[in-house]
């Protein structure tokens, strides 16, 4: 076993007995029911399911933007149910990339001002001009968003994810919004960062062919854990067909 | 059977979920329309009173005063001018109220009159005694008098018996001329025959009169006065008698005063109240636009289903017009019950009215309920009926822009906050001129509310300085019985001559004091008054400033009672005189007005002079004469002015409540999606209220200046109206106060927006847009 192996398979995001409901009475809904599973340091995870499996509400606990009801997440063993809103905000500029389905990006500042907005909260920043010219957007950089086509703009929103050097890249349907040549596009360039940086993906998603390029798949179903397996079989995002 | 917009029942849910925003607009507006309300309703009320007055208590049409008592065969003559003349004689005397034995003022007391210039009697009854008098309402108030305290008049001892408002004096101007009323040191008063004859000053021979036919408008009332005027003045003069004063209804400012300025209260009450209204109906306007912006799919949707833009646009109009509407309702029962009382209060406390009765205003109903919803939904409807030009396709798409590839401004490279922010600006550049419109009108007003006790205070302070002496003895003639001339061996005394001239003017017939100076004056130090030829004059700076007069120009002056006018070159400006002011030397004075060698009218000194016989002094101008309008500007509106400071920092600090909440919400998605990012709340603060601070700071800076400078504008022109002239002054304090006070607003609201970003949660940026 490598050393990189070793890193993979040292937990470092844990999940242990998650449980979060909704609504009170009759009308509660068990969302998650006591979720078990790890992540390893530089793996490429992905969370599929059906909706209301659940995957968005323990994206978003993973986040610390939701907090779960019982259990815990660890971070390289740091609880976040422990950690006061200042920490979790902490938590979040210094460990997290966020990638949404819809972008999510400021419609008032330019390509390069919105890479700048993630920029901004780090010590540890990429180089902002030598991103932007690895996400194909260098010439683009003094448009605002709506001037750009969706693919465009989601790069954009993973630049802002990514110049950050973020320990994880929290991916939400990233590419639910796109079409397929698009969608592949986007899939490379998430694909390329994860080997560049090393930075552990967890990406939900409804695309069953996007578990083939992962290194880790996560099936949720009814807010329980289904399938927890590595896939050994692991083929470019290139290769992938749907 | 016609069906109701389902859309409707939205309204109600939309004010409940956003019910601060609401209740500040409904309170702006419930206070604004309240006081505009009440003020209407008031000053209908009052002036209609006023007017009834007029007939109840017959109000004259005019009146002169007499040096001599006229004889009946002169009266008769009089008459014949299609008039009818009344005695309506008066005195002048000390009035001293604590009994001290000193003079606490001028009381015009008036023996008991039938059928002229009544009285209506505010609380007691109208003297019978000899020893009972009724003295004017307001002045009592004023001085802590009432019904059944003694004072002493003239030396005598008098019972006060009633409070009195004389229909010809419902402001207490002491002469036609003064700028302003004096309810502090001037009465009037009315007592028996027997109290008359019991006073001991000269009767001042006062004759009112009234025209046989009714007089239709101000200029048939004044070219019926100039007539009687060229009539009676030859006649008057035949006889050996002078007129002393002469003084049409029209131009009586001790009648006319209080409702030309209820008038004027109420136009401006208006025009402020219609600026407010708009700056609302723009706040609305915008939290339309972001609201359309916000739930743009739907409208698409129900477009697309067939809802019509007509349809869409009376529902997102609808919520305005019904805040306008209650708001109005609730003002105009507020205007009509707690306001109207406050407004009457407030004229109570400057005018000698007479009682009234609240009647209904349709004027009031028009201006604050008809023409503030006509506002409201003409604004909100002219900014929807732009948006709703989109296509279905472009709401469901979201793209509302008229040019949605807009190009991005390319910024420096600044730090990257500082662009941030810059872009902030720019996004909401529109709610931010609404701002800075808003906090420049509301300035306009603080520095009303700012500048005038300022203004008070200066020449209060300074009016020592302006005076020329502190003793200025005005002579009745300047030779004694023997023909000698009038002397004092006072060693500052100081020979002036002065005549009163007027300058013509359309709306006011201004005095001017036309002084002669002796050569060498130590009084009215001008260097080379000696050196000016025959024609030409120094005026004071004042009178410059007023009709923007400069050295070089020529002044023409009429003679009050006849058509001789006089022509003046200006040849230079005098600082130090309050006044509406002229000067020559004396020889000229002399030679102008075919006067003399060696006569004067009076003298000038710096300490008082004893050894002139009292009978010759006709007048002596003191410095209380100066200051006596500061008094009175200051009793009647100084208190009102700290109230108006507190007002408008309130109204500052809600419109800008009403606009930064504005600009957090449409910023919420980025506020909540950069909270995932890392952001503290300090942080985003940071960014969004700095934005705001750096817009209020400069907006707050530059509309000090323009506020200072549109008042100081409508001073002067308030100026123009009145007789005199004084500068709106402002100290540079007064500039720092209004900047603070503003600022002051804005630091509170700043509070809660920090409280708003604060409470901005994290999911709402993770609702997708489509």
């Amino acid at each position: 076993m490598n050393e990189k192996d070793k890193e993979k398979k040292s937990d470092f995001l844990e999940v242990v007995d998650l449980r979060k409901g909704f609504g009170s009475g009759e009308t509660r809904q068990e969302v998650l029911k006591g979720l078990n599973f790890s992540v390893g340091k530089g793996e490429f995870c992905v969370l599929l399911g059906p909706s209301g499996s659940g995957k968005s509400t323990l994206l978003n606990i993973i986040g610390g933007i939701d907090s779960a009801d019982s259990g815990y997440i660890s971070i390289k063993g740091d609880k976040l149910k422990e950690m006061n809103e200042k920490k979790l905000t902490l938590y979040r500029r210094k460990h997290l990339g966020y990638v949404f389905q819809m972008y999510n990006l400021i419609d008032n500042l330019n390509v390069k001002e919105n890479i700048e907005v993630g920029e901004y909260l780090s010590d540890n920043s990429l180089e902002v001009d030598e991103l932007l010219q690895t996400l194909g957007l260098y010439e683009h950089r003094y448009k605002l968003p709506n001037q750009l086509s969706g693919g465009q703009q989601q790069r954009v929103s993973i630049g802002r994810a990514i110049v950050k050097n973020p320990d994880i890249l929290l991916c939400d349907e990233p590419t639910g919004a796109l079409d397929y040549k698009t969608s592949k596009e986007i899939l490379k360039l998430i694909e390329d960062i994860n080997h560049k940086y090393g930075s552990t993906v967890i990406m939900v998603t409804h695309n069953e062919a996007i578990k083939n390029m992962s290194d880790h798949v996560i099936k949720l179903r009814d807010g329980s854990v289904r399938l927890n397996e590595r896939n050994e079989l692991k083929i470019s995002a290139e290769a992938l067909e749907w | 059977m016609v069906k109701r917009n389902p859309l409707m029942k939205r309204i109600t849910r939309e004010v409940k979920g956003d019910w601060r925003k609401y209740l500040v607009i409904s309170l702006f507006l419930i206070l604004t329309i309240g006081f505009v309300s009440g003020m209407y309703v008031a000053n209908g009320s009052m002036l209609k009173a006023a007017h009834e007055s007029v007939t109840k208590y017959n109000l004259e049409d005019g009146h002169f005063v007499l040096a001599n008592k006229a004889t009946s065969d002169q009266i008769s003559q009089f008459e014949e001018n299609k008039v009818k003349i009344y005695e309506n004689f008066f005195r002048n005397e000390d009035e001293d109220i604590d009994g001290g034995g000193k003079s606490d003022g001028t009381i015009r007391v008036y023996k008991k009159t039938q059928d002229i210039n009544l009285a209506c009697v505010m609380d007691g009854r109208l003297p019978k005694a000899e020893d009972e008098i009724a003295i004017d309402r307001m002045h009592a108030d004023n001085v802590g008098l009432k019904t059944g305290d003694k004072i002493k008049v003239g030396g005598k001892n008098f019972k006060i018996v009633g409070l009195i408002a004389y229909v010809n004096y419902s402001t207490l101007h002491e002469k036609t001329t003064d700028v302003i009323f004096d309810a502090l040191k001037f009465d009037v008063a009315m007592v028996s025959s027997g109290g008359f004859d019991r006073l001991g000053s000269d009767v001042n021979y006062g004759y009112a009169w009234t025209y046989n036919e009714s007089v239709k408008n101000d200029s048939e009332k004044k070219s019926k006065a100039n007539d009687f005027l060229e009539e009676i003045a030859p006649e008057i003069v035949m006889q050996g008698n002078e007129i002393k004063e002469f003084v049409p209804e029209y131009s009586n400012p001790a009648v006319n005063f209080a409702t030309d300025d209820m008038g004027s209260d109420k136009a401006m009450g208006s025009v402020i109240m219609d600026v407010l209204i708009v700056i609302i109906a723009f706040i609305f306007a915008i939290t339309i636009s972001n609201t359309i912006s916000r739930e743009s799919i739907t409208i698409g949707t129900l477009r697309a289903s067939g809802y019509t833009r007509r349809e869409i646009t009376i529902h997102y109009v609808i919520t305005p017009a019904i805040v306008t509407l209650i708001a109005a309702i609730v003002g105009n029962i507020l205007g009509y019950t707690v306001f109207k009382d406050v407004v009457v209060s407030m004229y109570y406390n400057s005018y000698s009215l007479p009682t009234y009765k609240t009647v209904w205003s349709a004027e009031a109903l028009w201006k604050t309920t008809i023409v503030p919803l006509v506002l409201m939904i003409a604004v909100n409807v002219f900014v929807v009926v732009r948006v709703m030009r989109c296509t279905p396709l472009q709401f469901l798409r979201h793209d509302l822009r008229k040019n949605s590839k807009r190009k991005s401004l390319k910024l420096p490279e600044w730090r990257f906050i500082t662009r941030f922010r810059i872009r902030i600006i720019l996004q909401n550049i529109y709610g931010y001129i609404v701002l800075f419109l808003g906090v420049a009108f509301i300035m306009v007003m603080l520095a009303m509310a700012v500048g005038m006790p300022s203004t008070l205070d200066y020449y209060k302070e300074n009016t020592a300085d302006m005076m020329f002496a502190q003793h200025q003895y005005v002579l009745k003639t300047c030779q004694d019985e023997s023909g000698d001339f009038v002397s004092t061996s006072n060693p500052d005394a100081e020979k002036f001559s002065m005549r009163s001239l007027e300058r013509k003017g359309n709306t006011l017939d201004e005095e001017v004091s036309v002084y002669g100076v002796e050569d060498d004056s130590k009084y009215v130090e001008i260097s080379d008054l000696e050196s000016l030829s025959e024609k030409e004059v120094y005026i004071s700076q004042p009178f410059a400033k007023k009709y923007n007069i400069s050295t070089g120009d020529t002044i023409v002056l009429d003679e009050k009672y006849d058509k001789q006018k006089y022509k003046f070159k200006v040849s230079g400006i005098y600082g130090k005189c309050p006044s509406i002011a002229v000067f020559m030397p004396i020889e000229n004075f002399r030679k102008a007005f075919d006067l003399t060698a060696k006569s004067f009218s009076g003298f000038m000194s710096d300490s008082k002079i004893t050894d002139i016989d009292k009978g010759l002094i006709a007048t002596e101008i003191t410095k209380h004469d100066i200051t006596k309008m500061c008094d009175q500007l200051d009793h009647s509106m100084g208190n009102y002015m700290k109230y108006f400071q507190i007002l408008c920092i309130m109204l500052a600090a809600a419109l800008i409540y009403l606009l930064t909440k504005l600009i957090i919400e449409r910023n919420e998605k980025t506020i909540s999606m950069i909270k995932v990012l890392g952001f503290d709340n300090g942080e985003i603060a940071r960014l969004y209220i700095v934005a705001t601070s750096i817009v209020l700071i400069v907006a707050d800076a530059v509309s000090v200046f323009i506020g200072a400078a549109v008042m100081k504008s409508v001073w002067k022109v308030m100026m123009a109206s009145y007789s005199g002239y004084f500068e709106f002054v402002m100290n540079p304090m007064d500039y720092v106060k209004m900047f603070l006070f503003v600022l002051a607003g804005y630091l509170f609201v700043t509070v809660l927006d920090f409280r708003r970003i604060k409470k901005i949660p994290m999911n709402e940026a993770l609702k997708n847009m489509e």
